[in-house]
This record gives structure tokens, sequence and C-alpha cells, in this order.
């Protein structure tokens, strides 16, 4: 018998931490050191050391609950709403100008709204397979509604209560051994997390599930589980940081967890961790935090400068410090994202260190990994289960066939609530007026967004992208005096060119077009912000301002007065942009329903690699769609700036929910490979008369917006489930026919 | 019938090599290919069947060896040159987007215009013509593909490479997942290509259905050729002793294998 020997297998590959780990710690050494340089009279003390550790505390606590999810190849997008909700519950709960609770009950029905989000976040993802970014998406928002409906915009502080429950509020404090007890909450996370995630069963399965799910469905791991738990450990993580926060502020304010998504994600892939699933260690992503809680302070605490001032005409030296505006540290934030996405796949699996190390030695480069194409793909799922509805049917069952029928129903639907809930005022020409115009803006964007989602891809960034637009705008009209056209003109450039960026990322580097997008939401919204800094951005050429007006009005502008009847009546109602956005949205229809390049974008989105088989150029199609979608997004924010005759920050908010509604339910699927412009015009109008319908006064009441927010939220969702289980997955089909089964089978029975 | 008339093979392959990082997939392959023939490959997994189709198409880029289509030699560098010449592949899970229509998917990539626009008319028609010349039943060509049935879908795969006109035609597993009325029907309408001229190399796991419909059968054995069989002159056993044992060195082309 031979007895197998054993050799040696050389040191198993580290787990718990690597060399992207020890690189990690020492670029924050030389970060840390730089923030010294810049800034001595903040970072070169203890306490600055330390509050950077507390701070980092409750990043890196929310991070390691989203390495799970991360490395289980899902996004969890909603952790800086839940972080600002439990926050603002707990506040609700124990302050005594609220509910007046106790401690305990207060703390446990905070754990219990956790894990509720949790739990809901992972069964949308899971069982009803809705994709990950775009139901925590929805939960961001949603949770962000509540914590404004619950606050109404006003900071609750709970102080004189908290000195009465020392033991609970002494985690947010200094403890005897002059640290923040919060540090040593983060530690024991931190390790709990980084053992569990890399020496036990849970990390394996994790690790297993985010690199080949089917492969772990078919070794029995329970995949569903996996997920949702991931997603319950990242809430859960969330609801103690935000108490955390509750027991160091004690007190909250509606801006808690404000992109606080967008940190943490940051954090988790700066240390390593891949977008793509499969890879990510929990050490990593807490040193990860550590680096962007750093590169925020640092350029929050800003440097100090002297400023020359002229007093009395004489030059006196001023100290000062030079802070960024609010905007720029999001900016730097959301562009930190994007270039950290690109480090996992181009850096870390390409060894770029280790062989760059031999190089300098001279010796042979070390082996490189298999690389499978595949791998780079983004996610591509598709639902190919619809049964034969369209051929089978006849009459209104062929209209109920089509994907786009939803929405059209819908429209009418509303627009006849809204005549049944208020006679007097619905029919209005003004009331008519501000509906077209809500729904002009929605509108182009939703035409643009129509190619990239039938393309199979999304963005996110256009709502942003609108106030960019916009904000250039404005920014080149009242700042530098441009004439009308070159404000236009820049104003569009600077939303191709977060096209551009959306596009290269995405088609050029080979990643999620959510990521890139969700990174350009901050960047472009940044921006933005920074543009309108300290400025109004108000009052400029009245000809710009055309652009945004009535069609009478830019009649009377050039001096032609309409004779009164049914073309002034119309002229009145109908604006500038309401006519612009109908051409673009009928040029767009047809181009994508009767040309080559319409097809193009639907067999892209639909089979990939089938459509890259016949010849199509997928790349190009895509690039396109995206940077079609920017175009109309700029396009939106010029009008928006000309129509308000000014910038408003808030331009655009929430502008990328609605619109990724409206084409979902105009028939557009988020897997890709459908939507139509008609369907997506209906379903722009659908979702501007629901904010109309919400805003209406009946009887003396009307809806705070911060609940129109919540319900538009619900709807994406219920739009988004309802694409994937009626349109695609044929549900009621199903039922029915399984009844008809049984049914045959019972008769059977019976006659037998 | 082939055996007996030669003439210009349509593809022949000689001394393909091909090899990935340390792995040498392919040594020294031959490969001979009539009109109208339907030529079975076979071979265990990783022996090297769907790399030399790759080669042949031009997916992969050979290593040494020359390639002959009608006589000329080629050298393609992507598939496009290759379906150029009338080298058509079907993909195991057919390649067809399953949110259009047979119509669309059949003119995938190049739907015939009217100036700027696709001209449906003529494309649903042209679609019509090839399902009919192709003697499958598809209910209608503006149904989704994603509603068909596999066999039917497989259908609509043949179509799409039979509307280029090609001189032959690769099908990699095409009874694979497939039931077995389906695959009747393929087996057909492989018939049904072979009587119009196509010439057929068909990847197969099944040795059944390449004796059902095949001229001849060659086999791979860890990258080189085991030899190859007419099938009017061997059985499924000697075929499935030759994957099992053959070797090179042993290796009978189907004219020696007959004296």
């Amino acid at each position: 018998m031979v007895t197998a020997k054993t050799t040696s297998l050389g040191r198993a590959p580290a787990q718990l931490a690597g060399g992207w780990e020890v690189g990690l710690l020492l670029f924050l050494v030389l970060l840390y050191v730089g923030g010294m340089s810049v800034n001595p009279t903040f970072f070169a003390s203890t306490e600055a050391l330390h509050a950077l550790l507390r701070d980092t505390s409750r990043v890196g606590i929310i991070a390691v609950g989203m390495t799970f999810v991360i490395v289980n190849k899902d996004l969890d997008l909603s952790v800086g709403s839940v972080y600002g909700l439990v926050a603002v519950v707990f506040a609700r709960l124990f302050a005594p100008s609220f509910l007046d609770l106790g401690i305990a009950a207060s703390v446990l029905l905070c754990l219990l709204l956790g894990a509720a989000i949790g739990l809901l976040n992972g069964v949308l993802v899971t069982i009803l397979k809705a994709p990950a970014f775009i139901a925590t998406l929805t939960i961001l928002f949603i949770g962000r509604g509540f914590v404004l409906a619950l606050t109404h915009g006003q900071a609750i502080y709970y102080s004189d209560k908290a000195n009465e429950f020392p033991l609970f509020f002494h985690l947010g404090e200094t403890n005897v051994l002059g640290f923040n007890n919060q540090i040593l909450i983060f530690a024991v996370v931190a390790a709990t997390g980084a053992y569990v995630l890399a020496k036990t069963r849970w990390g394996y399965e994790t690790f297993a599930t985010g690199g080949n799910e089917q492969a772990a469905v078919y070794a029995g791991i329970p995949t569903r589980w996996v997920r949702i738990r991931a997603y319950l450990i990242s809430a859960l993580c969330a609801t103690l940081a935000a108490l955390l926060s509750a027991a160091q502020d004690k007190g909250v304010t509606p801006l808690y967890g404000v992109s606080w998504e967008l940190t943490v994600i940051a954090s988790v892939i700066i240390g390593g961790a891949s977008i793509l699933g499969g890879r990510g260690r929990v050490i990593g992503s807490c040193l990860g935090a550590a680096v962007v809680v750093l590169i925020d302070k640092v350029l929050r605490e800003g440097w100090p400068i002297t400023r020359i001032v002229v007093i009395d005409g004489e030059n006196v030296a001023v100290n000062a410090r030079f802070t960024l505006p609010a905007g720029a540290v999001l900016v730097f934030l959301g562009l930190l994202l994007v270039a950290a996405v690109l480090v996992e796949p181009y850096l870390i699996r390409r060894q770029v260190a280790g062989r760059f190390w031999a190089w300098l030695r001279g010796r042979p480069p070390p082996p490189a990994y298999e690389m499978g194409g595949v791998a780079l793909e983004g996610v591509q799922t598709k639902g190919a289960m619809a049964g034969d509805l369209g051929l089978e049917t006849a009459g209104f069952g062929r209209f109920f066939a089509r994907r786009d029928a939803l929405a059209i129903v819908l429209t009418v639907l509303l627009w006849l609530t809204g005549l049944a809930l208020r006679p007097d005022y619905w029919w209005n020409l003004s009331n008519t007026f501000a509906i077209l115009l809500n729904y002009t803006e929605l509108a182009l964007i939703a035409v643009g967004l129509t190619y990239v989602i039938a393309a199979g891809d999304i963005d996110l960034s256009v709502g942003a992208v609108l106030a960019l637009a916009g904000s250039t705008a404005a920014y080149f009209l009242k700042v530098l005096g441009a004439d009308p056209l070159t404000a236009v003109a820049m104003g569009l450039l600077a939303g191709m060119v977060a096209g551009l960026v959306n596009a290269t990322v995405t088609v050029g580097f080979k990643l999620p077009a959510f990521i890139a997008t969700l990174g350009m939401f901050y960047i472009a919204r940044g921006l933005a912000a920074w543009f309108v800094a300290g400025q109004q951005l108000t009052g400029w050429p009245e000809s710009y301002n055309l652009l945004g007006r009535k069609a009478n009005d830019v009649l009377l502008h050039f001096g032609f007065s309409l004779p009164p009847g049914f073309v002034r009546t119309v002229a009145e109602v109908v604006s500038v942009q309401t006519i612009w956005m109908f051409f673009v949205a009928l040029a767009a229809g047809i181009v994508l329903a009767y040309t080559p390049f319409g097809l193009k974008v639907l067999s892209t989105g639909g089979n990939l690699r089938a459509a890259a088989y016949a010849g199509i150029n997928t790349n190009r199609v895509r690039f396109l769609a995206l940077l079609l979608s920017a175009l109309c997004a700029s396009m939106a924010g010029i009008i928006n700036v000309a129509y308000f005759r000014s910038f408003n920050p808030v331009a655009g908010q929430f502008r990328e929910l609605d619109a990724i509604a409206a084409v979902i339910i105009g028939g557009g699927s988020i897997f890709g490979g459908y939507g139509t412009m008609i369907g997506s015009l209906a379903g722009a109008a659908a979702i501007t008369l629901v904010r109309a319908l919400l805003q209406l006064n009946v009887q003396g009441f009307t809806m705070p917006q911060h609940w129109i927010n919540v319900f538009i939220g619900v709807i994406l969702i219920v739009a988004v489930l309802v694409d994937i289980w009626v349109r695609q997955a044929n549900i009621f089909g199903r039922v029915r026919s399984w009844r008809a089964r049984r049914g045959q089978a019972v008769e059977a029975k019976h006659a037998g | 019938m082939p055996g007996e008339t030669q003439g210009t093979p349509i593809v022949e392959m000689r001394g393909i090599e091909k090899a990935f990082g340390a792995v040498q997939a392919l040594r020294s392959v031959d490969l001979v290919l009539y009109p109208g023939e339907i030529l079975g490959l076979v071979g265990d997994n990783s022996a090297g069947k769907s790399t030399l189709m790759k080669i042949l198409t031009g997916a992969y880029q050979r290593d040494a060896g020359e390639i002959f289509v009608a006589g000329q030699p080629v050298h393609f560098k992507s598939p496009h040159e290759s379906r150029d010449v009338g080298i058509e592949m079907i993909y195991q899970d057919f390649a067809l987007c399953g949110n259009m229509d047979v119509g669309q998917n059949i003119f995938l990539g190049r739907w015939p215009l009217t100036g700027p626009f696709v001209n449906r008319r003529k494309m649903y028609a042209e679609a019509d013509r090839v399902l009919k010349r192709l003697k499958v039943d598809v209910n209608s060509v503006y149904q989704k593909v994603e509603s068909l049935s596999g066999g039917r879908q497989q259908s609509v795969a043949i179509a799409r490479a039979i509307s280029f006109e090609p001189r032959v035609v690769i099908l990699d597993e095409p009874t694979a997942n497939l039931s077995v009325m389906a695959t009747n029907r393929l087996l057909e309408t492989m018939l049904e290509l072979k009587r119009q001229g196509v010439a057929q190399i068909i990847i197969s796991h099944r040795l059944v259905d390449i004796f059902a419909v095949g001229d001849r059968v060659m086999v791979l054995k860890r990258g080189e050729s085991a030899g190859d069989r007419y099938i009017r002159h061997t059985d499924e056993h000697e075929v499935l002793e030759i994957i099992v044992s053959g070797t090179r060195e042993r290796a009978l082309t189907a004219e020696e294998a007959m004296r």
C-alpha cells in the first residue's frame, strides 16, 4: 500500500489581512503626516487622533456589516438612511417631548426597527429578486423621507433625560482610560466581523455566494439566507452606529447619515473588496474607513492661510482658515468611490504591487491568475420566462399584454381621480400648466434614461447631472457674465462631461453602471453645490429665461401678439420646453422603434453576448445610451434654471427616482432589453400625476413633501416588482394554469 | 457519397497547434470536410473540440498550421471574417435575444433597411422564407424568442445561421438542451440542410445523434487526432473504444480503416 507522503504546502495565504492592508496602513500614516503639515494646529494634537478614531468607529462599524453585503456581490445603499432613521426614532421614543419611553425599551425597539429594515432589504433582493442597488436605493429615499417627516426638519435634543441613564450614554463618551468607548466597541465589532468572515462557516458561505451563486446553490449553500443574513448584519451594524451617535450627541438632526452610504461603500472598496463580489476583508474595510474619514477630515478642516486684508488703505495680514465649500467634500468622496472601484480589478487582481516589487528586484513576476473574461462583466440577469401572452389574446387582453398598458391605464385613472377630488380646480388652466411643466422635466429625463435602461444599464446620476448643467449655466450667466448661448453650451458641456465619465467607467473599465453613476450622483451634485456656494445665482438677461417660458410670452417678447382664440389659449398653456421635449421625445422614439440603432440598443440589453456575436458593437451602443441620458438630463437642467430664473441647489433632487420609476412603469425592464418611448412618456405622466395628486389640497389637507417622496419610493419598488413578477415571470398566468391543471386533475379523479 | 466522391474539400485544416500558457490544447490536428458532408466531432471533455472549432471560426488564433476554405488559404481574425466566407457557428446556448421577436433575431445586427429605418415588412417576409426553407414550424415570426421552447429557439438559431447562405455550419452540442422530440426535429433539419449542400460539423457527446445523421466521425483525444471513421463502416462500440483508448500513433484515417 502506498502511503501518501505529506509534502509541505507552504504557508497558507493570510485570511485576516494581507499586503493590501499593510499598504493601506502606510498610506494612512502618510495621509496623517500630510494632514499635519498642512494643518499642524489641528492634526498635530493627540486630540485630533482621538477624534479621528472616534469618528472612524461609527463609519467602521457600518463598514464591517457592508463588507458582508459586498462580498456577497450585493450592495446596501440604505445604511446612511438606516443610521439616520434609527437615531431619529430613538430620539422620538426616548425624548421627553415625544414618547418618553425608558432606555431599554427605546434601544430594543430601535434594534427591532434595524432588523426589520435589514430583513426587508434582504427579502426584496433575494426572494423578490429586485436588483440590490434599486431596492436599497429606494429604501434609502424612503428612509430619508421618514427622517424628515418624523423630525419636521428640526433637531431633537434630550440631554437632560440622558443624565438619568449614565450606563447607556457612557457608551458614547470618554472612559476612565482616556479614550472613547466607541473605539472599544468598534474594535470588538471589527474583530468579531473579521473572524467570522475569514474563519467561520458563515464567512466561507459568504465568499462562495459572492464568487458564484449558482455553484453555491448546487453545493447546498442556502444562498438566499446567506444574502438576507448579510443585509441583516449590515442594518444591525448601522443601528449600532446610530445608537452610539445617540449616546454621544444626546440628540439628533435630520442630516444624520446623509450620504454616509457613499463614505461606507468607498471605505469597503478602498479596503480591497470587489464590487463584483467574492473578495473582501473586514480589516481592510476598517482601514479603508479610517482613510476615508481622514480624507474627509483633512478636506473639511481646511488649512490655515494668511489673508491680506486692506484696512484703511493698509495691508494687514490676518490669520484665516481656508476651507472647501460643503459640496467639494462630496465631489472628492464621489471621485474616491469611482477611483476605488477600479482598484480591485485593475491593481489587486492584476497583482500590480507584487509584479512591481519583483521587477525592482529583477526577479520573474509572480504567476498571473487565470483571468476569466466573464468575471469582470457586470451583472446581467434576465427573466426569460414570459409566456405567449401577446399572441394568444385579443381585444382588451391584447392591450393589457402590452408592456406599457400599466402606465397608460394609470395615467387615465390618476387624472380622473384628480378630477373627482377637486372638480373645481383640476380642470383649471393654471393647474394644467403646472402639471405640464413638471411633466416636461421628468419626461425629458425619462427619454434619455429609456435608452440606458433598454440597453441593460442604469443611470442613477440623472438628477445630479440636471443640477450640474443648471448650475453651470447659471454660473456662467451670473458670475462670468456670459451671453445666453455660451451659458447653454457650457451647461450642456458640463453635463456631457459627466455623461462621458459615466460611460467611460461603465463601458471602458467594464464596471457595473450603477456604481459608476452612483459615484457621479455625488460628484455632480457636489459640484453643483460648489458652484452655488456663497452666491445667489439669480438675475440675468431675460432672453435666457425664454427657454422656460410659455409660448405666448416668447411671442410677446419678440413683438408678436396673438389674437384671442384657441391658438392663444394653447400658447398660454404650452411652454417652449414642452414643445422642445415633444420633439426630442419624438425623434428619440422613432430612433428607438424604427432604426437599427434602436434595435441594437434592445438587443444589447436583451442578450449582450448574442448581440456581440451578431457583430453589434455593444460597447458603442451602451456608451451612446449613457451619453444620451446625460444630454437629456443636461437639457432639463438648463430649462429648469430658465424657468425658475435662478438656480436652486435642490433642483433635480429625487428626479432619478421619478425617472427610473417612469421608465419601469412604462414597460422598461430593470434587467434591460425592454422599453418604449410611449411607455416611458406615459410612465412619466403617471408619476407627475401622482405627485400632483399628493400635493392637492383636499378639504384643507395637504400632504407634506417628505411623505410624497416616501410614496414615490414605494411606487418605484412596486413597479420593479410588478415588472419582474407579473410581466416577466407571468405569475398570474402561472397561477391560472396551475389552477386549471388542478381543476383538470380533480375532474379526472371524479371521472375515474 | 463521401468516401467515393472526393473533390475539393470545403474546409481543410492542417497541423493546427494551439497552446494556452503551459497547456498544449491542440497538437498538430488535421481536419477535412467535404461539401454536403456531416462530420461528427467527438472526444472527451477537454479533448480540444471546441478549441478547434473556435480556431476555425476565428474566435481563437492558431499558433501554427494552415486552414484552407474551398482551396484558398485563410486567416480569420474574428468570427465576422469567417462568416464572410460562409462559415457559421451555432452556439450551445443559441446566442439569441429573448426580448426580441423571431424576425428581429434572425436578422440580428443586419436588419434590412429602407433609408435610415428598418424595413420591417422585408425583414419578416425574409425571416418567414428562411424558416420555410428549413421546414421548421415556428408559430409566428412576430413571437418573442423567450416565449419559445428550447427546440424552437434552436430552430431560430439555425435559421439565423442559414440566412447567411453559409457553406459550412458548425453546431456546438446542439442536442444538449433538447427533448427527444426536439432532437428528432433537429436531426431532420440537419438532413434538410445536407440536401441543400451545406456541410456541417456537429460537436456532440451523444453518439446516437451522430450515427443517426452523420457521414463521418472524427475523434479528438487530449488535443490530438485519434483518427476518423465512416459511419457506414463503423459502429458506436468502435468509436467509443477510440475515444477511451485511442492514440495518435494508432490513429487510422477513414480510408485506411476501410482496408
